[in-house]
């Protein structure tokens, strides 16, 4: 800014255009003639002296020409008085005498006296004719006239006998105030211009080169390169005074703009770092999330293909495993039917025992087949009305063995969220086993219902059946695993195993409370009590 | 139609052997077409192959197709698209008799159109008693399509 001012400065001083400024250092020293420019606090100051200077003089001037123009008037005054005094008498006794001759000798040397311009005696006493003796010209204007009566004075009475017209000119007046007017005039101009200039050359050497210094130092800071503090071209003065408080003010201000800029550099370095650091990190992180996401694919893909491999296990369980004991039971059937002459009744036994091992074999294949369709495939969740899918069971149960004694209690209206087909797998399980230890009792008493426990609804099935060890119970559930004699209670040992996977992908689980083996069983479960289980991880 | 044969699938010759019996048990006097894979059966439908003179002699479909699933080569499902595809054979009716009791052996049967799906018992008599149920409701019970 301060630069193209000075530019413009120059090119005014000048006259020049553009190619003169650009050849003007920058940094010129400011001279007096820049104090001149239009708007500059120089030519606002001359201007502002004259003008007031001017209004003084003039003033003063008035005061002094009014004070000059009463004291000559005054004096002219007194002129008068002292020609009335002086004169009046001898000039009255040379009307009396009617004397003209001495009235003109007499008036011709009040006439020399200074400032007079006409005097004239008239006889008043004759109407006729009157004696009328005039010395000088009279004149119109700028005059200063008096009309005094001439007395004769006799035996002390007195009479009017003439009239004296004196006029003093104040031509003289007004030409002195005139030479004295110009003198003040030149002498006070020629002053307050020297004045002036000397006021203006103190404004430049006091203030205004250190302010055009100022500026163009302002101008030229960058808080990026570090500047000099400013220091004054001068010799300091003995108290600090107002320019140097800008320029402390200026310099504190400066240090600390570069402070401030020298900490915000450092915390934009820091913060810079920061970011080169976090981008390093998450660059990081993506790279660990890419071998993370590749490890994700890839245990996935192997879980698929271990998967895909247990369904084609479980698919050729389901169909090759079975058939060769399908053989050996159907043959076995035949032998039993077609030539049981030919056995004797430890050969019909053993025969018998063939066949019942195919029969078992091919009913623990099925509930390993259960077990593991149990924890494969996809849920389809609906609302199940377990009550009603108990009804059932019961009802089946008791188609197949009708002489049984039974007491059944299903609390109405039980239901939950769940994979139909499981759940039915699983109330299967529970109610087979229910049915089957009871099997004993003279009357089967089964129950079947659910009460709230710490928000979760809790569902049991009570049986009064054979119970179970209790310190067996935490067997219950591993597969294959059977807590009863293969004669006492026929079974796979995988019912339990299936059911707790079922019910732990409907996030519950099983557990089991028996009082003391024949006092009966019952079992707990719950559902969505937490997260569920994936079957296929 | 009016043929009352019938056509077993089956390529275990245990298997075959054991069906034989339990139809022999059941007094079935029909007579048994076997074939012992897919692409046998199909020969057999479709008159191709060794069947290929048969089309002049006899043209008469079988009455009733029991069809085992797990086949070396073409499987049971595959057999059954086949048959359901064909306008002259799409009308049989198809039991598949099978080991399996997988889920989706079951569904894509009846995807495909199978008339029933019946899964061998272990148990031999349960076997004999399913056979003799089957004859009889498709072989008497049931009235076929009359083209």
């Amino acid at each position: 800014m301060f630069q193209s001012a000075e530019r413009d400065l120059v090119s005014d001083a000048q006259g020049g255009g553009a190619a003169v400024a650009k050849t003007v250092p920058t940094t010129a020293r400011p001279s007096l003639l820049t104090l001149l420019r239009g708007g500059g606090i120089g030519y606002r100051l001359l201007a502002l002296i004259l003008l007031f200077s001017s209004a003084v003089t003039l003033i003063s001037t008035v005061l002094q020409l009014y004070f000059d123009y009463r004291r000559d008037v005054s004096a002219i005054e007194s002129r008068l008085d002292e020609i009335e005094r002086s004169y009046l008498d001898s000039l009255a006794g040379s009307l009396w005498n009617v004397d003209a001759e001495q009235l003109r000798i007499q008036l011709d040397g009040i006439l020399k006296l200074p400032d007079m311009q006409a005097v004239e005696v008239r006889e008043t006493t004759v109407v006729d004719h009157p004696l009328l003796v005039t010395a000088g010209q009279r004149q119109s204007s700028s005059v200063l006239t008096r009309t005094i009566p001439l007395l004769y004075r006799e035996r002390g009475e007195s009479a009017q006998i003439g009239v004296l017209y004196a006029e003093a000119t104040l031509t003289g007046v007004y030409r002195r105030l005139l030479d004295t007017t110009m003198v003040i005039l030149i002498s006070q101009g020629i002053k307050t211009f020297l004045v002036s200039l000397f006021i203006l050359y103190i404004v430049f050497r006091l203030v205004t080169r250190h302010l055009m210094d100022f500026a163009e130092h302002v101008g030229g800071f960058d808080l990026r390169s570090p500047s000099p503090a400013i220091v004054l071209h001068r010799q300091a003065p003995a108290h600090a005074d107002e320019l140097d408080q800008v320029v402390g003010a200026f310099n504190a201000m400066s240090a600390g703009l570069r402070q401030a800029y020298d900490e915000l550099s450092t915390v934009n370095a820091e913060l810079e770092a920061d970011i080169a650091a976090r981008r390093l990190a998450e660059c990081e992180v993506m790279r660990l999330n890419a071998s993370l996401e590749q490890r994700v694919h890839q245990r996935t893909a192997e879980l698929e293909a271990a998967n895909q491999e247990l369904g084609a296990f479980t698919y050729s369980v389901s169909h090759d495993l079975r058939a060769p004991l399908r053989r050996i039971e159907g043959f076995g059937q035949i032998l039993v039917a077609e030539y049981a002459d030919r056995f004797d009744e430890r050969g019909s036994h053993y025969l018998d025992r063939i066949r019942a091992g195919a029969r078992d074999m091919g009913d623990m294949i099925d509930s390993f087949l259960t077990l593991s369709r149990s924890t494969r495939g996809e849920l389809t969740i609906e609302h199940v009305d377990l009550s009603a899918m108990a009804q059932d069971i019961v009802a089946r149960l008791h188609e197949k063995e009708p002489d049984r004694t039974i007491s059944i209690d299903i609390q109405p209206a039980l239901g939950v969220d769940g994979d139909r087909r499981l759940l039915r797998a699983a109330l299967d399980n529970l109610f087979d086993n229910a049915w089957k230890y009871s099997r004993g009792n003279e009357t089967t008493v089964i129950a079947f219902g659910a009460h709230d426990e710490a928000g979760h609804t809790v569902y049991f099935i009570r049986d009064n059946g054979a119970g179970f060890d209790m310190k067996y119970a935490d067997r219950l559930c591993t597969p294959f695993t059977r807590l009863h004699r293969a004669e006492e209670f026929e079974g796979s040992g995988i019912g339990l195993a299936t059911v707790q996977r079922i019910l732990a992908r409907h996030g519950g689980r099983i557990w089991a409370a028996a009082a003391d083996p024949g006092q009966g069983a019952t079992f707990h479960f719950t559902c969505w009590e937490g997260k569920p289980v994936n079957g296929q991880s | 139609m009016g043929s009352h044969k019938i056509l077993l699938v089956e390529d275990n010759p245990d298997d075959v052997e054991l069906t034989m019996h339990a139809f022999r048990t059941s007094r079935m006097a029909n007579e048994i077409i076997v074939a012992r894979d897919g692409e046998d059966a199909l020969a057999y439908l479709f008159h191709t192959e060794q069947y290929a003179e048969r089309a002049t002699t006899e043209d008469d479909l079988p009455a009733l197709v029991l069809l085992d699933i797990k086949l070396p080569g073409i499987s049971g499902l595959d057999v059954l698209r086949r048959l359901r595809e064909n306008d002259r054979t799409r009308r049989i009716p198809v039991v598949i008799l099978t080991t399996s009791d997988d889920q989706t052996d079951i569904v894509s049967g009846y995807d495909l159109g199978v008339n029933s799906y019946i899964r061998k018992p272990v148990d031999f008599s349960a076997f004999t008693g399913v056979v003799d149920q089957l004859g009889l409701y498709w072989l008497v019970m049931n009235t076929p399509s009359p083209i």
